[in-house]
């Protein structure tokens, strides 16, 4: 297949992945994070175009309206994004964009690598496994931080493949590659992903183990020093260039935003049946999660891949070793996650830097078992077993992602049988807020009235100034005294939040809600009418 | 042959895999009992409902859905109920054959499949409530480990007990329930309380839940008859919302 062509595939890949994202999130509320960022985001932007003192604009207290909390990449975009569209795509949606773009470029990155790595039937496989994960497809289409970080973590992964490569200076029969003369590339992936999410410090104890791996093979602790030296230095200077706020006093804001992390709230999550919000948590977590989250189909071609991968190891770029550079992204990415003291919330955003091995995995275990399909049976051409393998899988994903939209939170694949079997397990049924979208046109049916929102509550205004809801809708505000001025309440259903039904029918006097908004049978928000 | 049929099985595995995993999400997807399927299941109940039967629902998760269709025969009080004793007949619609644990051990005097919704009525003499704590104060509606109870609640400061004292009816058990309430202190604060209950200046029971232990059961021998009983919430700690709700029982 000519380069050409396999370029053209590949960006209708990255092109195909923008426009679910951008069409899928139409449907997704506004998560109770994304009105921050999204109001930081603009802010960011004034701040850029109309430069004034840093404090006002960037700083604050940790967990305050300039989220100084979180570094500024990609509020920067959606500061960008929404001055540039939101004439065009609406308010909303200019804010979701960069997530989207950037979700684009991690599957034509992944794409791209396991194309230079295996083929392109396995590229193609692994891009689609890529684009059609339900919850990774969801949080694409927020404003927010967790599908940027998939795609920056795995821009740094393969930029250090690239870097550590022979580079044009290599000469042909080199045993121990030089790597590029300068790799500027990998240092300023990884500023990018530092400005955009803390996990982005776990990347070096991948980066580092396959480099001490590399020169112990080499024999040659410096055999790629200038990598490394990218890293030391671009990372943290593109941190500090795209983080006015270090401009001021670095070492204190650094430490100040990595304690606030280290020491963050653990927020109330379920997991198979019970409240977590306080370590120790079951070591079992990221793994279950995991097999819950990703189609089944595409699970079980990635534990083909995995074995392929280990029955050939050192078959493939033998000098780069990438499959042990895969394998290492994905520990770092998803390990810290079964000591049992990580912050278990949010479950599998916090370790989505996984699914690129996952899927490329699932790319190179789906067209080997076509092939072994292909040449037991010579009637069967090759790439017909390829693409009876791909599209069924491609066919699974797809069916996922239908069924997910636009609840992926509640959603749970197959194996854990569906929404209903999630809840029967007592998997989190929610988080953010975001169902509450749901219940609005059954809000705009009655009359107005005040709304006790709750975890809502910071979406309301948008809602209603989206013309979701008429302006006497508005947010009665919080607990008790809200709901004593409300005339509707919700409750967005998560375990903790069943609070939030008791203090209803203590003020409204009544157990019986008007609307129950379901998942695939899930309740996932109860609506109240005062009686 | 046999070395065809090897190469062979890990695409056929995928395929099949794939297949199924098609199937079965969109079967899923329409596995629980819509709303026709519970108005047909309500109408059943409220036909044969009698003021006072407790209505219930399994799995906990469909509550809601329950509640949408027959929250007007569940009172605040009832849906906050100390324990079910108190109900001798008791209406449970489950789906997806799960059981509520308020009728585990009861043999059901009507049985019906409604569309998916299965709707049963169990039968049986009820514990008789002579008093309970809420005869001076209404007391409040609490969530103690994720569920709703009516309750009368204490915080008592470190090293200072808070006491309440109830004229209560008695006959020959007492029978309570104690917890800690709201989620967020349970998990800031994460040291037990205790509840003692004395009657005459002796104590009867005493309990200590702790963040996770949820409602708590205690059940002491009483003699019947007219008496102060005393319920003494202390901890270590600050911030423990110790609810507690406590039945005489004849």
């Amino acid at each position: 297949m000519s380069t050409r062509i396999t370029r053209l595939v590949g960006c209708a890949l990255v092109v195909l992945t923008i426009v679910v994202v951008m069409v899928n999130q139409r449907d997704v509320g506004i998560a109770r994070d994304e009105t921050v960022y999204m109001g930081a985001g603009a802010r960011y932007w004034h701040w850029f175009m109309h430069p004034a003192a840093i404090e006002p604009t960037w700083g604050g207290p940790l967990g305050g309206g300039n989220n100084p909390e979180h570094p500024p990449f990609v509020k920067e975009l959606e500061g960008i994004s929404h001055a540039a569209f939101s004439g065009v795509l609406g308010e909303v949606a200019a804010y979701r964009l960069p997530s989207a773009v950037l979700h684009g470029a991690c599957v034509g990155l992944v794409f791209w690598m396991t194309l230079s790595l295996w083929g392109f039937a396995e590229a193609v496989i692994a891009a689609l496994c890529l684009l059609l994960l339900p919850r990774a497809l969801f949080h694409a289409g927020l404003a927010a931080f967790d599908a940027p970080i998939m795609t920056l973590w795995f821009a740094t992964v393969v930029a250090y493949w690239r870097c550590i490569g022979p580079g044009r200076q290599a000469k042909p029969g080199d045993l121990h590659p030089r790597g590029r003369k300068w790799p500027w590339q990998v240092g300023v992936a990884w500023g990018l992903a530092l400005a955009t999410k803390h996990t982005a410090l776990l990347l070096p104890f991948a980066l580092g183990v396959h480099y001490v791996f590399l020169a112990w093979r080499a024999k040659k602790p410096l055999v790629h020093w200038r990598v490394a030296a990218s890293l030391a230095v671009l990372g943290p200077l593109v941190l500090y260039a795209l983080w006015p706020l270090l401009w001021t006093a670095p070492i204190a804001h650094v430490s100040a935003w990595l304690k606030f992390h280290t020491h963050h709230v653990h927020y109330n999550f379920e997991y198979l049946g019970t409240n977590w919000n306080h370590p120790r948590f079951p070591w079992h977590v990221a793994l279950v999660t995991t097999l819950f989250t990703v189609p089944t189909a595409t699970l079980a071609a990635a534990v083909a891949g995995a074995g392929v991968w280990i029955a050939r190891r050192g078959t493939v770029d033998r000098d780069r070793a990438p499959v042990l550079l895969l394998a290492l992204s994905a520990a770092a990415s998803i390990g810290p996650f079964f000591l049992g003291s990580t912050p278990i919330f949010g479950a599998e955003k916090h370790w989505m830097p996984v699914l690129p091995t996952i899927c490329i995995a699932a790319g190179v275990g789906a067209v080997w078992a076509a092939r072994r399909f292909a040449a037991a049976f010579a009637k069967v051409p090759e790439r017909v077993a390829i693409i009876a393998v791909g599209a069924c899988i491609a066919l699974a994903g797809t069916t996922e992602v239908v069924t997910a939209h636009p609840y992926a939170l509640t959603w749970y694949s197959a194996l854990a049988g569906g929404s209903p079997g999630g809840a029967d397990l007592g998997m989190n049924r929610q988080f953010w807020g975001v169902a509450a979208k749901g219940v609005l046109p059954f809000l705009r049916s009655q009359p107005p009235g005040l709304v006790y929102a709750h975890d809502a509550s910071p979406a309301w205004g948008w809602y209603i100034k989206d013309g979701l809801l008429p302006g006497g809708d508005g947010d009665a505000g919080h607990e008790t005294e809200g709901i004593a001025r409300s005339k509707y309440a919700i409750v967005i259903h998560e375990k903790h939040f069943n609070r939030h039904d008791y203090l209803i029918w203590s003020a409204y006097r009544t157990t019986q809600p008007v609307f129950v908004l379901r998942a695939d049978g899930v309740p996932v928000v109860s609506v109240y009418r005062r009686p | 042959m046999r070395a065809r049929i090897l190469a062979a099985i890990p695409a056929v595995l995928l395929v099949l895999v794939s297949l199924w995993e098609t199937v079965a999400a969109r079967h899923d997807a329409t596995s629980v009992p819509d709303d026709a399927a519970w108005a047909h299941a309500a109408q059943l109940v409220r036909a044969q409902h009698q003021p006072g039967d407790l209505i219930v629902f399994a799995p906990g998760w469909v509550d809601p859905v329950g509640r949408l269709h027959l929250g007007d025969l569940i009172p605040v009080e009832m849906a906050a109920r100390m324990d079910a004793a108190r109900y001798g007949r008791i209406w449970e619609l489950s789906i997806r054959g799960a059981e509520a644990p308020e009728v585990a051990g009861l043999a059901p005097v009507l049985s019906q499949d409604v569309d998916g919704v299965m709707v049963r009525r169990f039968e049986r003499a009820p514990a008789v409530v002579l008093s309970d704590v809420f005869a001076t104060q209404p007391g409040l509606v609490a969530e103690v480990g994720f569920e709703p109870h009516r309750c009368i609640q204490l915080v008592p400061s470190p090293g200072r007990p808070a006491t309440v004292t109830v004229p209560m009816t008695l006959g020959s058990r007492l029978v309570g329930y104690a917890g800690l309430a709201d989620v967020f202190t349970r998990r800031d604060i994460r040291a037990p309380g205790t509840l003692a209950v004395q009657i005459g200046g002796r104590e009867v029971a005493r309990v200590t839940p702790g963040v996770d232990d949820g409602w708590v059961r205690f059940d002491a021998p009483t003699t019947p008859g007219a008496a102060d009983v005393t319920f003494i919430a202390s901890a270590d700690a600050p911030q423990r919302q110790i609810c507690f709700a406590a039945e005489a029982r004849q």
